[in-house]
């Protein structure tokens, strides 16, 4: 069993209530793959994360996590820049399904909110995060090491005592 | 690459933060939230490095990075895939870069936070267009295509140097809706830059000076780049509108020579481009908006057209007035009305060749010295008649070099009197001749 982290209950408040979020990894040949996820929740017990990805947007990225299991993902709160970074070094892949629909629908209502305080329509909340479900998967995966990346001097600090 | 990284220039304004993958060399990937993707050519771009961060360390041991960039108006997506080349930490693109994130910080409310350590460059890869759902994109400001036609129509007709900038100031105001600009000489020896036109402003500001180096347009000068700060509710450290009162010279014998800046008091957005010519540095054209967001990369492509355009109108309009200048003079006109009434007193003050017009300053430097000059030979001689030629040939004016943009100064001359009164002024009378008009008698008073 690896050692896992315990967020902050702020920290892990902001990620469940649905914040920008973006997900990587990297090849066998340390090259790094990137894109924005569509949708995340937190399991009941706080230790579970799922995000959602679309494949025709993340080909690279989930073959990199599907073969070596690296992944980061990055929640950030668009208005007051307070950023998590998340780690972990297995990660499980699902297709989405309807019952994924209600996470889903939570986080874009969430996200229209956020960026709009940021000065930004809802058109553009619902453009960057459309998604087909039959094109979507899940990922899931329970952080190992957290970081502090708001902007600032605490940025990379490390969060959480190991559980 | 086959989409040119200039078509997504809309996604490099920093009005949505990028986000930058890397890899440390255990495996270990590492996302992180960039401030700046700043566009450098077209194969490479230069990301802010403000942090030592893991971002940092990733990189010098690994240089491949992915960054994924939104475009601000229709949410489309793309992959940049990059490999880091070096860090600069001065020059054209630190100095663009350093401005810009001012503008940044204070739009996102960092300011204090962000500070520029360095410029990453780093080579593109491959730009990829991910696939998605964007918005339309909107119209393309029609234009400013025509406006620089229009620009290049003017300038190609005008025969001297208040004709090009009439010219630049109408066409900036009225077809590029750029409502509030000015441009500005470089004085070389003195390594500072004087107003010489000026619209949309409450005071022209003819004369007055910035500092080489000073805010965004002593930047531009220095760097000889655009600098361009497109979001800048408090970026108070680049804003021009911050007076040059601080740079109280070292005591002078002359009373205050300052001719106050005309800048907006609270600029939302500005722009600076350097005037070049021969590679030689000119002078800056300027304009800025009391609105967020309002000049955009096609902006300040549009600008560093209308200033090439300037530069070479300016230099040919030189050459050509001192061509000019070995022709015969022609006859002196008679003077239709003699000076008369009570006199205007001018005073001069040799330390900074400032001039005083009834005791309210007028202008100081090389224009000064020429003012004195003129002065004086109409009172010893009764002239009215100049050439730029015999200004050029004056050892008392201590005209820099050939380079020195003669016109210019008497241009900033020409108006400076203008704003003083209808009693002296200067007219100019043919190619490189001109006239001092003379309606009091004038009576000199060294200091």
């Amino acid at each position: 069993m690896v050692a896992t982290v315990r967020l902050p209950d702020d920290l892990l408040a902001m990620i469940a209530r649905g914040v920008s979020c973006i997900v990587g990894s990297r090849d066998e040949a340390l090259r790094p793959s990137i894109m924005r996820a569509v949708g995340s929740q937190v399991a009941a017990d706080g230790a579970g994360i799922t995000v959602y990805l679309s494949r025709s947007q993340s080909r690279q990225l989930l073959q990199d996590i599907a073969s070596t299991g690296d992944v980061a993902v990055v929640f950030s709160e668009p208005a007051s820049h307070r950023t998590v970074q998340l780690k972990a070094r297995t990660a499980a892949i699902r297709p989405a399904t309807e019952a994924d629909r209600p996470a889903l629908d939570r986080y874009l209502a969430s996200m229209e909110h956020e960026i709009g305080r940021v000065g930004y329509p809802v058109s553009m909340a619902r453009a960057m995060l459309a998604y087909r479900l039959d094109d979507l998967v899940a990922l899931s995966f329970t952080p190992e090491m957290a970081f502090d990346q708001t902007p600032g001097p605490r940025a990379g600090s490390a969060l959480g005592a190991s559980k | 690459m086959s989409t040119p990284l200039a078509e997504i220039r809309a996604c490099l304004e920093g009005a949505i933060p990028a986000v930058l993958a890397t890899c440390g060399a255990d495996g270990v990937p590492n996302v992180a939230y960039i401030s700046q993707v700043f566009h450098v050519d077209d194969r490479h771009v230069a990301l802010s490095f403000q942090f030592f961060n893991k971002t940092r360390q990733n990189i010098l041991s690994n240089p491949r990075a992915t960054a994924l960039l939104l475009d601000p108006r229709t949410a489309a997506f793309w992959r940049l895939h990059i490999r880091y080349l070096r860090t600069e930490s001065e020059g054209p693109v630190f100095e663009s870069m350093k401005a810009q994130l001012a503008g940044i910080a204070s739009h996102s409310g960092m300011e204090g936070v962000f500070r520029l350590l360095g410029s990453d460059i780093y080579e593109v890869e491959k730009l990829e267009q991910v696939p998605g759902d964007p918005l339309p994109a909107p119209p393309r400001p029609a234009g400013r295509l025509a406006a620089l036609r229009s620009l290049s129509e003017r300038l190609a007709r005008c025969c001297a140097l208040d004709e090009a900038l009439n010219a630049v100031m109408a066409v900036l105001s009225d077809a590029l809706d750029m409502r509030h600009a000015m441009v500005l000489m470089l004085d070389q020896p003195a390594q500072r830059l004087y107003t010489v036109a000026s619209t949309g402003y409450a005071i022209s500001g003819v004369g007055s000076e910035i500092r080489v180096g000073q805010g965004v347009i002593g930047v531009a000068a220095r760097e000889r780049t655009p600098v361009r700060i497109s979001h800048m509710t408090n970026a108070a450290l680049y804003s021009q509108a911050m007076r040059s009162s601080f740079e109280r010279e070292s005591p002078d014998i002359a009373p205050v020579t300052e001719i106050p800046y005309p800048g907006l008091a609270e600029p939302h957005g500005q722009l600076a481009v350097p005037i070049l010519s021969a590679d030689r540095l000119l002078g800056v054209v300027f304009v800025e908006s009391p609105q967020d967001l309002r000049f955009s990369y096609e902006d300040e492509d549009a600008l560093v057209v209308a200033a090439g355009h300037l530069g070479a109108a300016i230099d040919l309009l030189q050459s050509g007035a001192e061509s000019a200048e070995g022709e015969a003079a022609a006859p002196a006109q008679e003077d239709s009305a003699p000076s008369r009434g009570a006199s205007l007193q001018l005073r001069h003050y040799p330390a900074n060749d400032s001039v005083f017009l009834d005791g309210e300053y007028l202008i100081k430097g090389v224009a000064g010295a020429i003012l004195w000059k003129l002065a004086r030979d109409h009172v010893q001689q009764g002239r009215t008649e100049f050439s730029n030629r015999e200004l050029r040939l004056d050892p008392s004016l201590g005209l820099p070099d050939i380079s020195d943009n003669l016109e210019a100064r008497l241009l900033l001359l020409q108006r400076r009197l203008q704003e003083h009164g209808p009693h002296l002024r200067i007219e100019k009378t043919g190619r490189g001749r001109f006239r001092l008009a003379v309606g009091r008698p004038l009576r000199l008073d060294p200091a």
